[in-house]
């Protein structure tokens, strides 16, 4: 990337806003005051903090959209509730960063510095972008803002980003560090950027070496907190599968649990890349890791244990024998090639019991937008139900990641779950 | 307090959430968004061809049904006199959700599976076999959708009907718990949920109190204050509570005053009947009023749960000092708008509003002083006030500090620094604003006042849901923190009923009039003043 064309920027503009524009509206946002684009080549960190904080000096018109005031006469407010740091290693993932972060200012008031290390000297060590952007919040009267600094750091100052990025922090805020793709977790810059910061966000998805980067992951929790955006997107399976033991009439079965069947989605074409209308989304590079997280997370909460290796992995499926209460349980794990939703999305679990008055099985069976629910319990009327399934889309799981604790511990238990499960399914086969 | 019929006697098995003791805790709850999910149940709407079940029921259940909060046996029975069919019914809850849902238009497919667990049951409200019918229809429910005998019953009728209503239902055997049932599920609770207004005056809320008691227990009933479920309102607890700054100043030593702010800036708007039998002294500060008041007074409870926290608001309003028919007419300023502009347009008179007496005597504003006689409130006025024809609609409590101790500042020929004023906003613009003095940058000492605004909009820029969602919620999961106790009821009747008894004598002063789109009759500015004071203009 070149200081005539500064980084993370799409390369048509006109395409970019309209973009940003669908985008918004799909939060059912009317539109964004962006304010113009403050832009400097071959600056220093103190004159990107001094723009920074005039920032706030003029809280209610940024400049351009006019003063806006509420009917009391009183400055809209401004309010930042943390620090998003984001490292991109390329144009393309600078783009999905950038619209990702549109998206998610509209959640969360806050300063995000996206950060775009060139090891390779370049004519200038820093370049700096700063533009703001408010919406009107839902239900009018108050205005969320988001500032957005993009940095593009070359030569030797890209080892030392941590210089850099803590000055422009908001003091005293949470700050959370997103690292879209696969993460360095033995690089140095990675390490200095964890050291500051609250939680580290990763999409376990992205990972190239999910079996490595899932014990690292786990690792990595003793320095940091941590969150997964693939955990996020199994949030609503989550609570489908808990709302079938919700009633203490099925609770009764979960002890009695012998089979787990998981299936996830696989690109029908090795080579196809899944692109909805204007989202630039990357090739998923594990789509096995939310069957997998979904595995760790139902092993962990019922207590099995690992037995042994009934399939070892094959085309991304395998089948494992576990260690259940009271029954054994049979965990398949199986790729389902399908263009329809985004490759790693599950499309179907299915749990079986043998309890003392018979069998059950719980079902949850994608079905586009909607999923079907059934329990069908042995001398019991079935139940069934279609339910909303949602494609949650990257800003919303990462805007929801940024709400929760800084500490899951029912993650980190799947998470480490996960990388048993992996080991095992690998271990015949390796 | 008469025994209670639900009562677990030595060889009976304890009815309270039945089996959730003999069966653990769904394990795979743990970590997600809720950790108590409601149970399976059946909600039972009386009065379900309503405004309110089609603006605010049908909706709150849709949207807590999108959030993924409802139990997949749910269902909804309907229970009206007219003469519906199930599809009737069905589309008369659908019509409410694309109208008022804050998720609308329902997505047909989630509808349609929903709507199969919504049924109609035609029944007169005085007529035993209708009630008969519905325990037999309840039971039919319990076997095909597993509902576990879970029975709630929404009274969405008038309060005048509350009585003949849980009369029948006990009479059919259905307002009792499990065990205790005749016939169908031996398991499962049953709870009514009432609405407001809870009485008249004070004898007419110990008579209703003692109809429903005499039928339902009290942790069976759930009375449905709909401001408790706001979001802000419940966030006084969190920020009295979870915060360390607030609480040390909390009291007589730093406080100077408390206002209490519920302005309307509409009329009656069609309840002109209702309203005019009512008054904004029995329609707000009865049951908003005097909770918002407690819940900002109260002492930190002991755990914040239910009985606790009803037990502490409930200590508030019994140390209100009782007022005296010399105190009524001291303390107590009542109004009635005349016509004039709101918002830009024109409202008549009080008097000219459809189905209102042309000489009503009903206030539309009231204000109140109230004293707290409690260690940590002696002598802080509470000013109350609450009006119909404001010139804004706002609910909020203020707090005032008090000056600094010395004026250090009024040597060097700088007025008096405005005291410190705490905001607590509870509609519209949720939020907290905190008023300071600062220094006018600049040679020479020049004190200005700015205001700190903290807005939740800004900083949570999320869908709040409505309180009615919560508080369904809250009622199906058996959580009753936020709805108000018969104690609760009584007692607010209590240091009402001196100021209503005054009023309709005439020996509690005149009825003021207020042109509409003002902030209440001058008398009521009369009210702060004598005490060096002024309201407000939020």
């Amino acid at each position: 990337m070149t200081a005539e064309h500064p980084p993370g920027r799409a390369h048509d503009p006109a395409h970019d806003e309209q973009a940003v524009h669908r985008r918004l509206m799909r939060f059912g946002e009317a539109e964004s005051l962006a304010t113009p684009m403050w832009e400097q080549r071959d600056t220093t960190v103190r004159a990107i903090a001094g723009h920074l904080s005039s920032l706030w000096d003029a809280p209610s018109a940024p400049a351009g959209s006019g003063a806006v005031v509420t009917e009391k006469g009183l400055p809209h407010a401004r309010a930042s509730v943390l620090n998003l740091i984001v490292t991109v290693v390329d144009s393309a993932a600078a783009d999905r960063v950038v619209q990702t972060l549109l998206g998610l200012g509209v959640r969360h008031p806050s300063r995000a510095l996206v950060l775009v290390p060139e090891h390779e000297a370049g004519e200038a060590p820093l370049d700096a972008r700063i533009s703001t952007h408010c919406h009107d919040a839902i239900g009018g009267g108050d205005r969320v803002c988001y500032e957005e600094v993009v940095l593009a750091v070359r030569g030797d100052a890209a080892a030392h980003l941590a210089g850099i990025v803590t000055p422009l922090l908001i003091h005293d805020l949470p700050t959370h560090v997103w690292w879209p793709g696969d993460p360095p977790f033995r690089d140095a810059v990675f390490e200095q950027l964890v050291e500051l910061s609250d939680r580290v966000i990763v999409d376990t998805a992205d990972f190239d070496d999910l079996l490595g980067g899932l014990r690292r992951l786990a690792n990595l929790r003793r320095q940091s907190g941590v969150g997964d955006l693939a955990w996020e997107r199994l949030s609503w399976w989550q609570e489908l599968t808990a709302q079938f033991f919700d009633a203490p009439r099925f609770r009764r079965y979960l002890p009695n649990l012998s089979r787990l069947r998981i299936q996830y989605a696989v690109p029908a074409i090795a080579s196809a890349r899944h692109d909805e209308d204007d989202e630039v989304s990357p090739g998923v590079a594990a789509p096995m890791a939310q069957a997998l997280l979904y595995a760790g997370w139902i092993a962990t909460r019922l207590g099995w244990k690992r037995h042994r290796t009934l399939e070892p992995l094959s085309d991304g499926g395998f089948r494992l024998r576990l260690e259940g209460k009271h029954e054994m349980v049979d965990l398949l794990v199986e790729p389902v090639p399908t263009d329809d939703v985004r490759p790693g999305e599950l499309l179907s679990v299915r749990l079986r019991s043998l309890g003392e008055t018979g069998a059950a099985e719980f079902i949850i069976d994608r079905d586009g937008d909607d999923a079907m629910v059934a329990t069908n319990a042995d001398g019991m009327t079935a139940l069934l139900r279609r339910v909303s399934m949602d494609t949650v889309r990257e800003p919303e799981l990462l805007s929801a990641q940024l709400t929760v604790d800084m500490l899951d511990r029912v993650y980190e238990d799947a998470l480490r779950a996960a990388a048993i499960l992996l080991a095992s399914a690998r271990e015949i086969a390796a | 307090m008469a025994p209670r019929r639900n009562e677990a006697g030595p060889d009976e098995p304890t009815l309270r959430m039945p089996g959730d003791r003999t069966v653990r805790p769904n394990p795979l709850r743990e970590g997600l968004r809720l950790e108590r999910m409601a149970e399976p149940c059946t909600m039972v709407i009386c009065g379900a061809t309503g405004d309110l079940t089609e603006r605010k029921l049908a909706p709150a259940l849709y949207n807590t049904l999108l959030g993924g909060f409802l139990p997949p046996e749910f269902t909804v029975v309907g229970f009206a006199r007219r003469d519906l069919t199930d599809e009737q019914f069905r589309q008369h809850l659908l019509d409410g959700i694309n109208a008022h849902s804050r998720n609308r238009p329902a997505k047909p497919a989630i509808w349609e599976s929903f709507a199969r667990g919504i049924e109609y049951h035609r029944g007169e409200f005085d007529d035993p076999a209708a009630y008969v019918e519905l325990a037999k229809r309840l039971d039919r429910i319990d076997r095909d959708r597993g509902t576990s005998g879970n029975r709630l019953f929404y009274l969405a009728v008038p309060p005048n009907l509350y009585p003949e209503i849980v009369q029948q239902l006990d009479r059919a055997g259905l307002a009792v718990s499990g065990a205790h049932r005749a016939s169908g599920s031996k398991r499962g609770w049953t709870r009514v949920i009432v609405e407001k207004p809870f009485g008249y005056d004070l004898d007419s809320a110990r008579t209703l109190n003692r109809e429903i008691a005499d039928v339902f227990d009290e942790d069976q009933v759930y009375r449905i204050d709909h401001y408790l479920g706001k979001e802000t309102v419940q966030n006084l607890a969190v920020f009295r509570f979870g915060n360390g700054l607030f609480e040390p100043i909390w009291n007589r030593r730093y406080i100077d005053s408390v206002q209490i702010t519920v302005a309307e800036t509409v009329g009656v708007e069609g309840r002109g009947e209702f309203y005019d039998s009512t008054g904004a002294l029995r329609d707000i500060v009865q049951n908003h009023g005097l909770q918002l008041m407690a819940m900002f007074a109260m002492e930190p409870p002991v755990e914040f749960a239910a009985e606790d926290l009803r037990d502490e608001k409930l200590k508030v309003l019994r140390a209100v000092k009782p007022m005296t028919a010399d105190d009524v007419a001291a303390n107590t300023i009542r109004g009635q708008y005349v016509s004039g502009w709101v918002e830009g347009e024109r409202l008549p008179s009080y008097r000219d509003a459809p189905e209102v007496e042309p000489d009503s005597q009903t206030e539309t504003f009231a204000a109140l002083k109230l004293a707290i006689d409690s260690w940590r409130w002696a002598g802080v006025p509470f000013y109350l006030r609450t009006g119909k024809a404001m010139p804004s609609r706002v609910t909020e409590i203020a707090v005032q500090f008090k000056r600094a101790p010395l004026a250090l500042f009024q040597r060097a020929g700088v007025p008096a620094v405005e005291p410190n004023v705490l905001a607590i906003r509870v509609q519209p613009d949720e939020g907290i604003l905190l008023r300071f003095g600062a220094k006018v940058p600049g040679q020479g000492l020049q004190i200005r006042t700015v205001n700190m605004d903290f807005r939740y909009g800004s900083s949570f820029a999320v869908d709040s849901p409505d309180a009615y969602e919560t508080l369904l919620l809250d009622a199906m999961i058996g959580d009753p923190s936020l709805f108000t106790r018969d104690d609760e009821v009584e007692q607010a009747w209590t240091i009402l009923q001196p100021i209503l008894a005054a009023w309709a004598s005439g020996t509690g002063g005149p009825l003021h009039f207020y042109a509409a789109g003002t902030w209440g009759p001058p008398a009521a500015d009369e009210l702060l003043e004598r005490d060096g004071r002024a309201w407000r203009r939020p």
